[in-house]
C-alpha cells in the first residue's frame, strides 16, 4: 500500500468511527454504486471468478478484465424484476456455501479445477433452483456484456455503425460465417 | 430563432402560424416561407437541431449502460411508451413519457408522442407509399365514412413535389395500385425477398413485392445536396436522429430549408391552448400560446393558421377553441369534430424460415427493412368478409448465432465463431380500419393537464371488420408461404391497443358536405376559411399505406391554395 493510499484509509477510518461506528465491523460494499442490490466486496470477487470461469482470459480478454460482473450486476440491478434479484441474491448465497462445504474454502480461493468442477455442476443444472438462477442470469448476462463489449465489438466481431452499403445478395463463401 | 418581443401586438403578429413542427408542420412551414410569408412555428417542446442535439447518434452499443435495454424502473413507470419499437436506450429522450403528459384511455390506446422539435419525423419508420384511386375512392364504393372531396389526379402532382425535395427510393413497379413516383434508387430486395416475389408473381399473377419505399437518400441528388444532407449511410440507427441528414425529418430538411428564407420564427415551449376567433371579422384571428415553462399565457396574431399538431393535438386544440360561434369548438358546425376517428390494424403478425438459398446471405444494411406488399384485397371490388384491405411488410434475413452451450476457453471460442441461422422470414399486416361515429378523440370535462389544458379522451377499438381481416391476413399469408416452401410458419396477434401502430388519423376529415365533414378539399375548415389542417387529423378513411408522404403533399397543397387565397384576398 503506497502512503497516500495509506493516509487515505486512515482519513476514511476515523470518519466512520465518528459517524458510523457499526460500518467498521461491516464488509465493503460492492465497487459500483446499485439501487436495488446489496452486493459485499466478497461477493464482488466471487462474482468476477464466476463471470472469469464462464469467459477465461485466453489469448484474448477474458471476463474479469473486461469487467464483466459489473455488467451482470448492473443489468441485475437495473433491467431485472424483483423476483430475478432475490434469487440470484438467494442462489449466490448458496453457491458460496456448497463451495466452502465441498472444497474447504471461498470460491476465488479454490483452485482452477475446483472452480471449473463447480461451474460444471451448475451448467449441468446440478443444483438447487435458486443456484440455478443465480447462474443463468450470471451466464446470460456474461455473454451479452462480452458480445457488447469494445473488445469483441471493434477487434474479434466487428460492428460496423458505419456500413455504407447493402447487399442483397452476399456470397456467404465471402463472409467469416461459416 | 428571431428574439420574441412579447409586449408588443406588431412583434406578436406574423402573416402564418404553423401549430407544430413535426413532419406536416415542417412542411407547411416550408412552403409559406419559401412563398414569403413571415410564419411563426409554434412547437409545445423543446429545440432539437439537426445535428447536435442527437447526443446518441455517434455511439457504440458498448457506450450505453444498459448495452440498448431500457432499464425496468423506466418501463414500469412508463408502460404505454415502453411498448414502443424505437423506444430503446438510445432515442428515449425523443419520446413523451407516461407520466409527463397524461391522458384518458376511455379504451386502451397506446399514444406514442415525440414532443419536440420536429416531432416524430425524428422517430418515424420513414416508409413512404402514394395513396391510388382505390383508396381515395374506398368510402364512397362501400358507403363507410364519408367521401373524400379529392381523387388521386389532385394529389399527383404535390407528390412528385415532396418526393423530389424529401427524397424518397423506390422503384417504377407500374401497380395501379401504389402508383410509382419521383424516386431515387430503391433498396435492393435480398435473395428470398426476391425470390418470394417471383414465385408470388407465378403463382398468383395479381400480388406483388416491390422493394419498400422509404425517404431516404439513396443517392442523393443537389436538392439535397443543398440542404446540407448526404446519402444514406446504411446505420438503421434512424431513432437517433441522423448526423448525415440520411433519412427525411423536419430537422434535417424543411425546417434548416424555411430558416434559410429568413421569414421563420420557431418558437419551442410554445403550448398551445386556442385559436382565437373572431366573431365580428368572421374568422380566426391568432393562437393563445401558454408558455410550457413560464405558464405564461401569450397571444400570437396572423392571417392564415396551419393545424399541424399531430392528429389527437389537433383535434384537442380544435375542440379547446370555443367561442359563442363555435360552442363545440372550431369549426364544428357538424358536431363531427373528434368523430371518426381510425387508425391503422398492425396486430397480424406471421413469421417463417426458409432453407433454401443458403449460398447467400445480406452485407451491410437495409434502411427501406426489405419489401412491401400492396393491398390485393377487395381492390377492383368486394371480394371478402370485410370491407377494404391490408399491406403487408416483409423481410427476409439471416442471423449470426453463437453456440452458448458449456463454458470456459470453448463457449469463448463458440461465441467469437458464429454459424449462419436459416433464413428468418417476417411480415406483419397493415390494415385499414373503418372510422366510425363512436370512435371519437373528446375533451375530458373534468380533468386538465398541468397547463390547464383539458385532457384529451381517446376511444378507440378494433371492431368485428378488423378481426375478420386478420384471419384473413392470417390465413393468406400462411398459404403464401406454405406454396413457396416457407417452413416452421408461426402466426401471432400481438393484441396490441391501437395506438401502438403510430398511424392516429380523422376527427377533422375532410369532405364535400359542410354537415358531414369539417375541412374542404384544400383541407381549409368549411366554418373557418384561414383555418386549415393537415396532418393525420384531416384522414377521410385510412387505407393502408403508411400516411406520412400523404400528409405531407397535402400540407403543401394546402400552403399553395392558402397563398393564392391570400394573395386573391379571400382570406
Amino acid at each position: 500500500m503506497d502512503r497516500r493510499s495509506v493516509i487515505k484509509n486512515l482519513v476514511l477510518f476515523s470518519g466512520a468511527v465518528v459517524l458510523l461506528p457499526s460500518c467498521i465491523t461491516e464488509e465493503k460494499k460492492a465497487s459500483i454504486r446499485l439501487e436495488n442490490l446489496a452486493v459485499s466486496e466478497g461477493q464482488e470477487r466471487v462474482l468476477a471468478e464466476v463471470a472469469e470461469t464462464i469467459l477465461p482470459a485466453t489469448d484474448t480478454a477474458g471476463a474479469k478484465e473486461l469487467g464483466l460482473h459489473l455488467f451482470v450486476l448492473k443489468m441485475l440491478d437495473d433491467c431485472h424484476n424483483k423476483q430475478d434479484q432475490k434469487a440470484f441474491m438467494t442462489g449466490l448465497a448458496q453457491f458460496e456455501e456448497m463451495v466452502k462445504k465441498q472444497y474447504g474454502s471461498a470460491f476465488p480461493d479454490c483452485s482452477l479445477e475446483q472452480r471449473q468442477e463447480a461451474i460444471a455442476a451448475l451448467n449441468n443444472k446440478k443444483a438447487p433452483q435458486d443456484v440455478l438462477t443465480f447462474y443463468s442470469i450470471m451466464k446470460n448476462e456474461t455473454i451479452k456484456g462480452y458480445l457488447n463489449s469494445e473488445l469483441v465489438m471493434t477487434k474479434l466481431r466487428v460492428y460496423e455503425l458505419i456500413p455504407g452499403r447493402y447487399d442483397g445478395y452476399y456470397p456467404v463463401s465471402k463472409t467469416l460465417v461459416s | 430563432m428571431a428574439n420574441l418581443n412579447l409586449k408588443s401586438v406588431e412583434q406578436r403578429t406574423f402573416d402564418a402560424i404553423v401549430i407544430g413542427s413535426g413532419i406536416s408542420g415542417g412542411w407547411a412551414a416550408k412552403e409559406l416561407t419559401e412563398k414569403g410569408l413571415k410564419t411563426l412555428v409554434l412547437e409545445r417542446g423543446r429545440d432539437v437541431k439537426h445535428p447536435v442535439d442527437y447526443p446518441t447518434t455517434n455511439k457504440m452499443p458498448y457506450e450505453f449502460e444498459h448495452r440498448l435495454e431500457v432499464p425496468l424502473a423506466i418501463k414500469e413507470n412508463e408502460p404505454i411508451v415502453s411498448r414502443c419499437y424505437a423506444f430503446r436506450e438510445d432515442s428515449m429522450h425523443f419520446f413523451v413519457k407516461d407520466s409527463e403528459q397524461p391522458y384518458v384511455q376511455e379504451k386502451p390506446f397506446d399514444w406514442i408522442r415525440g414532443y419536440q422539435v420536429g416531432g416524430k419525423s425524428l422517430l418515424w419508420a420513414r416508409q413512404t407509399q402514394r395513396w391510388s384511386d382505390f383508396d381515395f375512392e374506398g368510402p364512397a364504393r362501400d358507403g363507410f365514412a364519408v367521401d373524400w372531396p379529392i381523387r388521386y389526379k389532385d394529389i399527383a402532382p404535390w407528390y412528385s413535389y415532396v418526393e423530389k425535395f424529401a427524397g424518397i427510393s423506390g422503384n417504377t413497379d407500374g401497380l395501379a395500385e401504389l402508383p410509382d413516383g419521383d424516386f431515387l434508387p430503391a433498396y435492393p430486395l435480398n435473395s428470398v425477398e426476391a425470390y418470394f416475389k417471383e414465385q408470388l408473381k407465378t403463382q398468383y399473377g395479381n400480388r406483388h413485392v416491390i422493394s419498400a419505399r422509404c425517404a431516404h437518400l439513396s443517392k442523393p441528388n443537389p436538392i439535397h445536396l443543398e440542404q446540407g444532407r448526404a446519402q444514406c449511410q446504411n446505420r438503421t440507427l434512424c431513432q437517433r436522429g441522423c448526423p448525415f441528414g440520411g433519412y427525411f425529418s423536419s430537422n434535417s430538411s424543411t425546417l434548416p430549408w424555411a430558416a434559410r428564407t429568413g421569414h421563420l420564427t420557431l418558437h419551442p415551449f410554445a403550448v398551445v391552448d386556442s385559436i382565437i376567433y373572431d366573431e365580428k371579422a368572421g374568422k380566426a384571428t391568432g393562437v393563445r400560446v401558454i408558455d410550457a415553462n413560464t405558464r405564461e399565457v401569450t397571444e400570437f396574431y396572423a392571417q392564415i393558421i396551419f393545424v399541424n399538431a399531430s392528429a389527437v393535438n389537433t383535434n384537442q386544440i380544435l375542440l379547446n377553441s370555443t367561442s359563442d360561434r363555435f360552442p363545440e369548438g372550431l369549426g364544428n358546425d357538424s358536431g363531427l369534430l373528434g368523430k371518426y376517428f381510425a387508425f391503422h390494424n398492425y396486430r397480424a403478425r406471421i413469421t417463417a424460415e426458409y432453407e433454401g438459398l443458403l449460398e447467400y446471405t445480406t452485407d451491410g444494411r437495409n434502411p427501406a427493412a426489405g419489401g412491401y406488399i400492396p393491398r390485393f384485397r377487395n381492390l377492383h371490388r368486394q371480394e371478402t368478409n370485410f370491407l377494404r384491405g391490408y399491406a403487408g411488410a416483409l423481410n427476409a434475413r439471416r442471423y449470426e448465432v453463437e453456440d452458448r452451450s458449456g463454458f470456459g476457453a470453448s463457449l469463448k471460442k463458440q461465441l467469437l465463431n458464429p454459424k449462419w441461422s436459416n433464413w428468418k422470414i417476417g411480415s406483419h399486416m397493415m390494415g385499414e380500419t373503418i372510422p366510425k361515429e363512436e370512435s371519437q378523440v373528446s375533451l375530458s370535462k373534468s380533468r386538465t393537464d398541468k397547463w390547464g389544458v383539458p385532457l384529451v379522451n381517446i376511444a378507440l377499438d378494433y371492431d368485428e371488420n378488423d378481426r375478420n381481416m386478420m384471419a384473413d391476413y392470417h390465413e393468406q399469408f400462411t398459404e403464401m408461404f406454405t406454396k413457396v416452401g416457407f417452413s416452421n410458419i408461426k402466426t401471432i396477434d400481438t393484441g396490441q391497443a391501437p395506438g401502438l401502430d403510430i398511424h392516429e388519423m380523422g376527427g377533422v376529415r375532410m369532405g364535400h358536405d359542410p354537415k358531414t365533414s369539417l375541412l374542404n378539399k384544400y383541407n381549409q375548415l368549411h366554418a373557418c376559411k384561414n383555418v386549415f389542417v393537415t396532418d393525420g387529423a384531416c384522414m377521410t378513411s385510412t387505407s393502408t399505406q403508411n400516411p406520412s408522404l400523404t400528409y405531407m403533399a397535402l400540407t403543401a397543397r394546402a400552403a399553395d391554395f392558402a397563398v393564392s387565397e391570400l394573395k386573391k384576398r379571400n382570406l
